[in-house]
């Protein structure tokens, strides 16, 4: 079912899953979560929403679409940006919706609490066409006075046409947000499983059909944001030499990362409840601007019981092997894993490190991790494997391996425990709380494994090298798999959704039901 | 768009009054080089043959049919002047300049088979009483001259101002003593070494086209090709040809201004005269057009395009659509300056030179309205080349209609109220035409950074 034509369609649906560049076209830890949730409420009917960013960004389907997913539809924002041209005629524009425009900027521009109503104001005219459709903002004169008068007031870039663009290519994919709020087929409740551009058509769609929206964050959306921002070449910057700080941000990734922060805001304000992963999260999501009632935490969890049947599979020895789990993508800093695996070549004559991960998201930096291996010599102590079962991998690897710069709460680790395979991680993320517990009476249960910072090859090699000394090892073992399975199950994670899927449904069913705060099911 | 620009941009560097000089004497002889060389070609073989042809009507029959010949050849290549022109530029600036030769032989061919049916038509029906020498060597000029200006106008559009002159210059010498040595033929002879001249110059300007371009295929048809030729250029190429002959071939067809001199050809020896003597008064005009539009003007033109390209502020993008303004501006008060000043000098020595080609001095106001006429037309051509820079293609459209409607009403009304207003329509089309544009130059120059980011 690679075909967009073959999905399914249906007139409505009970949820609709609002994903942005995930599940099902993109494998990784948001989308297998994803799946895991569908398929573990079959009486559920879902619609599937799929934001992307091109057509030509995905390949097929990664994941086989489950029987109560009733209705899927992709849609493209980045797609056909340019595609106008023809029958392009100037257009006054109406001066008075500008001004509400600007009102929607002021308040943006202010810190603190934000009225929405212009926001509603300003998205209901873009949905209905009412002076503010697309063309309203391209082609119209009141347009160019409003981007001229904010890049006089605003921006400190000198180039007008970056600044021009940056703004072009940041809104003109509002509305096909608007476009695909207006066409959506009725649903009871809405899931958004990310801020972002997923996020805002939650809002969206919340605040203009009434209904209750959940949002489920894995990582934060705005911080992985400003990761690719800090990363990215291809915005311009035309400080000269003297004006440049290389620690500041250049105006246009100021204008990104500004924009990514309100598309959360105004998710965070439409949304209950916000669901965080680990506490960690939970209490970013209060400093953005979530309102702390509505938050609370639901960690990922595994299916303990098919994965501990992975250990009858192990051999009598620890297998000597690193094994990174992950997308080789530059957030997961593939990089420092090489370099880690060098310094123990050096030091543990039988030590091999594997990556396991799809090698497709990005290419280019596929290729240079290959390319890096290769310089260092590293030859068959290094391999990457692409795409593995878990099932067939876990028996094979000693350590579960992470480096990532960013990480929410890494499902991979939770297996590898379930499995019988301690973790060695970065700090990032739930990855500490994971590995050595949360509160007092986790904490008694041991360490699963080490967590090391972020960039340090060294630290990571000589935790290994502990790690994998055998009384260390099986210590290990047994912490990891008597944490999996008292915090972080599958049937665990299953009761509290099914718990806040039953409250948004309940709710959506009450007629004249107000959009008062639901309440969490669960304290922090 | 380097070539002449950069050589007056070289002239002018030199800061002294003669660089100065050199700058316009070149721009002047550059831009008014082709026409100025036919008019006053024709004039030399006329006054030379005067006493030689007898009777000397054949001397004016000789002049009416090559003015017609070129007149009807100017309006029907119209349609496919600025197109062909443009498409090549398109072509040179997607570097195919291998499409170019080939193309110009499909342009050819077109033409020629175009004007030879028309000719032939013409000669079968208008021309049926007339020697089959005349109505060949007729016909067979009609079609070259047709040839000649597609050449001539693809050589302008690539800058080769200075070959264009040099090539006009060696034809009409050729006219002028082939027609010396042919005359005791009378109009046929005349007529045929004007023909020889005109095919030298046909094979001079494709051969200097030929050398510059080489093309895989002979002959292609590109440039007919849907979505590649401009419907609108063919249109606004049409409309200003006759625009700029309307006033002339009302009146030599309107009874009272005109007489017949050979066979339907009707000639108003009151009116082309002065008007083509006005035509020499504006080479000044000319040079200094060339000059403003193709430096200052195009500096600020690509440094406005080069600020919105490469990342200037706005404030120096609406400093750079100033400075174009500017430029504008400036150029056309020069135009306006140093025509006036023609205006004078053709006031001053008008009454010589009408008493020497032998008009009554009544005529002479209707030599100063026409002296004034073609000044305005200069400004308007700086005009309509600012538009095209700006690619505002209907805008230039609209002023041609304008010029042509305005130009044919005028004129009829001033023939009707007598020999005291003639000249005068024809300056009021210009005026309207040249008032009008530059209102809506202002128009949309202020909203040149609109329109070039929002209308894309």
């Amino acid at each position: 079912m690679s075909n967009e034509e073959n999905f399914p369609k249906a007139a409505d649906a009970d949820i609709a899953l609002l994903l942005e560049s995930t599940f099902p076209y993109i494998s990784g830890g948001v989308s297998s979560w994803v799946n895991q949730i569908i398929q573990a409420f079959p009486e559920i009917r879902f619609a599937v929403v799929f934001l992307g960013s091109r057509r030509k960004d995905y390949g097929n389907l990664k994941y086989a679409l489950p029987d109560n997913v009733v209705h899927v539809e992709t849609h493209y924002l980045y797609d056909d940006l340019s595609s106008h041209g023809v029958d392009v005629v100037s257009r006054p524009g109406d001066a008075a919706v500008f001004s509400r425009v600007g009102d929607l900027h002021d308040a943006f521009r202010r810190q603190g609490a934000v009225d929405l109503s212009a926001f509603d104001e300003v998205t209901a005219r873009m949905m209905h066409g009412r002076n503010l459709t697309l063309k309203d903002f391209l082609h119209s004169e009141q347009s160019w006075a409003f981007i001229t008068d904010s890049y006089r007031r605003f921006c400190t870039d000198p180039s007008f046409v970056d600044y021009f663009w940056t703004v072009r290519i940041m809104h003109q994919p509002l509305w096909k947000l608007t476009d695909i709020a207006k066409n959506m087929i009725p649903v009871r409740a809405l899931h958004a499983v990310s801020t972002g551009y997923a996020g805002l058509l939650g809002a969206l769609l919340a605040r203009s059909r009434g209904l209750p929206l959940i949002l489920s964050e894995h990582g934060i959306y705005t911080k992985e944001r400003k990761i690719d921002l800090y990363q990215s070449e291809w915005i311009r910057d035309n400080r000269n030499p003297f004006q440049k700080d290389s620690s500041e941000l250049s105006h246009f990734q100021t204008m990104w990362i500004h924009f990514f922060e309100w598309l959360g805001r105004i998710c965070y304000d439409s949304a209950d409840p916000i669901i965080a992963l680990y506490e960690k999260n939970r209490l970013r999501q209060i400093e953005d601007g979530a309102s702390e009632e509505r938050t609370c935490n639901i960690p990922n969890g595994v299916n303990v019981g098919r994965l501990a049947a992975l250990r009858e599979r192990r051999g009598e020895k620890i297998p000597p092997v690193l094994c990174l789990i992950g997308r080789v993508v530059p957030i997961k800093d593939v990089k420092t894993f090489i370099r880690a695996m060098l310094i123990l070549a050096n030091r543990m004559p039988v030590v091999e490190g594997w990556i396991a991960g799809p090698v497709d998201e990005d290419p280019a930096y596929a290729r240079e991790c290959r390319e890096f291996a290769e310089n260092l010599g590293l030859g068959d102590r290094l391999q990457f494997l692409g795409f593995q079962q878990i099932e067939d991998l876990m028996p094979k690897i000693g350590v579960v391996v992470l480096t990532s710069i960013s990480e929410a709460l890494p499902l991979v680790i939770l297996e590898g425990f379930a499995a019988g395979v301690p973790a060695l991680t970065t700090d990032v993320g739930a990855c500490r709380q994971l590995v050595y517990g949360l509160d007092e009476e986790d904490r008694a249960l041991g360490a699963g494994g080490r967590v090391v910072g972020i960039a340090n090859p060294e630290e990571l090699a000589d935790a290994a090298i502990s790690l994998l000394k055998p009384d260390n090892w099986y210590a290990a073992q047994a912490a990891g798999i008597a944490r999996v399975e008292k915090y972080y199950s599958d049937e665990l994670m299953f009761d509290r959704y099914r718990a806040v899927y039953m409250r948004a449904l309940n709710h959506a069913c009450v007629p004249g039901a107000d959009f008062a705060p639901m309440r969490c099911p669960f304290g922090g | 768009m380097a070539g002449i620009g950069f050589e007056l941009r070289k002239l002018l560097r030199k800061d002294t009054l003669l660089g100065l000089l050199q700058a316009y004497v070149y721009a002047g002889v550059i831009s008014s080089g082709p026409w100025v060389l036919s008019i006053v070609g024709i004039l030399i073989v006329g006054a030379l043959s005067h006493a030689v042809v007898e009777p000397n009507v054949l001397v004016t029959q000789f002049q009416v049919s090559v003015t017609y010949l070129i007149a009807s050849s100017l309006i029907l290549t119209g349609v496919l002047q600025l197109a062909f022109t443009r498409f090549i530029s398109d072509r040179m600036f997607e570097h195919q300049e291998n499409l170019v030769f080939s193309n110009l032989n499909g342009a050819f061919l077109v033409t020629f088979a175009a004007a030879g049916m028309f000719g032939l038509l013409c000669a079968m029906t208008l021309f049926s009483g007339f020697g089959v020498v005349y109505r060949i060597l007729m016909l067979s000029g009609f079609v070259m001259l047709c040839g000649i200006w597609i050449a001539t106008i693809l050589l302008s559009g690539l800058k080769r101002y200075l070959a264009i002159v040099v090539l006009y210059a060696s034809a009409y010498a050729i006219v002028v003593c082939l027609a010396l040595l042919a005359r005791p033929w009378g109009l046929e002879g005349l007529l045929a070494g004007f023909v020889v001249g005109q095919f030298v110059l046909l094979v001079g300007v494709w051969l200097l086209i030929a050398r510059q371009f080489h093309s895989p295929q002979f002959i292609s048809f590109d440039f007919l090709r849907k979505g590649v030729i401009f419907p609108s250029l063919m249109v606004i190429g049409l409309l200003y040809n006759l625009g700029v002959w309307a006033d002339k071939i009302m009146f030599w067809f309107y009874p009272d201004t005109s007489t017949a001199i050979i066979g339907p050809l009707r000639a108003s020896l009151i009116y082309d005269l002065p008007v083509f003597m006005a035509y020499i008064f504006i080479i000044p005009g000319m040079a200094v057009f060339l000059v403003r539009i193709e430096t200052d003007f195009v500096e600020y033109y690509d440094r406005f395009y080069d600020a919105v390209r490469s990342g200037g502020s706005l404030t120096h993008i609406e400093n750079m659509r100033d400075e174009m303004l500017y430029a504008i501006r400036q150029g056309l008060l020069e135009i306006g300056k140093i025509q006036m000043l023609a205006v004078l000098v053709a006031m001053v020595t008008g009454p010589a030179a009408l008493k020497a080609l032998g008009i009554s001095e009544l005529y002479l106001s209707l030599f100063y309205i026409q002296t004034v006429g073609a000044s305005l037309q200069v400004g308007l051509l700086a005009l309509l080349n600012v538009f095209f820079y700006l690619d505002q293609r209907r805008i230039v459209l609209n002023l041609c209609a304008l010029f042509v409607l305005g130009n044919v009403l005028f004129t009829a009304m001033t023939l009707k109220m007598g020999a005291v207003w003639y000249g005068y329509g024809y300056c009021a089309a210009t005026f309207l035409t040249l008032f009008v544009g530059l209102y809506l130059l202002d128009h949309k120059l202020g909203r040149l950074e609109y329109e070039t980011f929002m209308l894309q």
